[in-house]
């Protein structure tokens, strides 16, 4: 065949539709032959056919495919992997960072909070002594020597009883003051709460419940575990006459 | 049976138009292949990997076949980089044929396909088959004016190139699809590649 039988069927040929025909053997002649004017039709072709399959509609392929792509012909898409990499680093380190501020400045919040809610125990702990002292029905009683402990009883009918103590001797750990009231008629010993002394050996107790004077014959105090007694453990380390 | 032509829509091929205008050969490209250096295969797929996986799921109507066909693509075009032509090649061509016959072998893979023209397909889209081919074989303005070709063709001219580039028919299985005598076939397939060549003759003169 001529160049001219089969200039019309190199599209054909380059789409691979020829099948086993003589026109398929004599374009693969003409070509292996290096015909100028066949292949220079063959090119042709194979542009007018690029041309027709870049009108494909786009449809976007997915994000995986790339990396699938890459990773078949043993390629790791580095770049990106880096930059995940380094982000995920970045943000692990941010958030060790802020984990650890949060929990530094938490703590300081619980201390400040524990120091504001014991000052403002405080505070009405020493505003109801103030009040128990200024009233005009309160009564104070000193008892004690200077080189022992001592100090103040105060009692107030509707108040309680306030007692202001110093030179106590030292406790252990688990041991506390406790305080009694001391009926004047006999009786037993009534438990009345348990206290610690301060740094300077020193206490201040206040007893919230109403008393009346005329029946307590005296307040003493005990050295006993942490959790209180039903009876005084003795020896009493003072007692506080009253009236 | 009656096939339905799958008229393309102009904002389909606006897009497709748009991703053309991406495709410039790119020798240096070329000689990375060549060199197999990884970082111009990053580059090939982002240049052409929207084109050939848009390109194969038109022809297999299934995307995960689709992705299959994709990596076999550029996997073949890693692997046959040796043979291209680095100074006349055009890669983009070259990877667009690659692409359409994985899909038309795939194609034809199927039990309703009987015959296989596997060994045929990959003579065809022998590297050096496109070397000397334009530089702008791609070029927005040339697959405008094959667009403006094809959008005036005769409904029987398209649907036989439809035939023929997306489902790789040949003359006598369109005739028995369509169910219309072989040279009836022949005179619209002649007739619609007489058009197209008229036309990228007339954009490749400019």
């Amino acid at each position: 065949m001529t160049c001219e039988h089969l200039r019309g069927s190199f599209e054909l040929y380059a789409l691979g539709l020829l099948g086993e025909s003589d026109e398929k053997s004599a374009i693969a002649a003409h070509l292996d032959q290096g015909c100028p004017a066949c292949n220079a039709r063959m090119k042709d072709a194979l542009a007018i056919q690029a041309l027709m399959l870049s009108q494909a509609p786009e449809v976007l392929p997915p994000m995986r495919l790339k990396c699938r792509v890459l990773g078949a012909v043993g390629i790791q898409p580095m770049g990106w992997t880096w930059f995940a990499a380094l982000c995920a680093a970045a943000m692990l380190i941010a958030a060790l960072w802020y984990g650890v501020i949060s929990s530094e400045r938490r703590r300081q919040r619980d201390e400040a909070r524990a120091s504001l809610a014991e000052a403002i125990t405080e505070r009405d702990r020493l505003h109801s002594a103030f009040q128990f002292l200024q009233d005009p029905e309160t009564k104070q009683y000193n008892f004690g020597d200077p080189n022992a402990p001592h100090g103040i009883v105060y009692l107030h009918p509707q108040f309680g009883l306030l007692l202001i103590a110093s030179q106590l001797p030292p406790v252990p750990q688990d041991r506390m003051y406790q305080l009694w009231i001391l009926p004047k008629h006999g009786g037993a010993a009534q438990p009345a709460g348990t206290f610690r002394s301060a740094s300077d050996a020193s206490a201040v107790y206040q007893l919230n419940r109403r008393l009346n004077p005329a029946d307590i014959s005296g307040v003493a105090v005990t050295v006993e575990p942490a959790s209180g007694s039903q009876m005084p453990t003795l020896p009493l380390l003072f007692v506080a006459p009253i009236g | 049976m009656k096939l339905h032509l799958q008229i393309i829509p102009a904002w389909v091929a606006f897009a497709a138009l748009l991703a053309v205008v991406r495709l410039k050969h790119d020798p240096k490209l070329a000689q990375r292949l060549r060199r197999r250096d990884p970082k111009a295969m990053t580059a090939l797929y982002d240049r052409y990997g929207r084109l050939v996986y848009a390109l194969i799921h038109r022809i297999v109507k299934d995307a995960h076949v689709a992705e299959d066909l994709t990596q076999e693509t550029f996997l073949r075009v890693w692997n046959r980089a040796q043979a291209f032509d680095t100074e006349k090649g055009a890669l983009g061509p070259w990877i667009v044929t690659v692409a359409r016959n994985r899909a038309i072998d795939y194609l034809r893979s199927t039990p309703a396909r009987s015959a296989s023209r596997t060994l045929e397909l990959a003579d065809i889209e022998h590297p050096s088959r496109f070397t000397g081919i334009d530089d702008e074989a791609l070029a927005p303005q040339r697959a405008k004016r094959v667009q403006a070709t094809f959008d005036r063709l005769t409904p029987h001219q398209k649907t036989v190139l439809e035939l023929a580039y997306y489902e790789g028919l040949t003359p006598a299985e369109m005739a028995e699809r369509l169910q219309e005598p072989l040279a009836t076939v022949q005179a619209w397939l002649e007739g619609a590649l007489n058009a197209l060549r008229e036309s990228a003759r007339e954009a490749a003169a400019g």
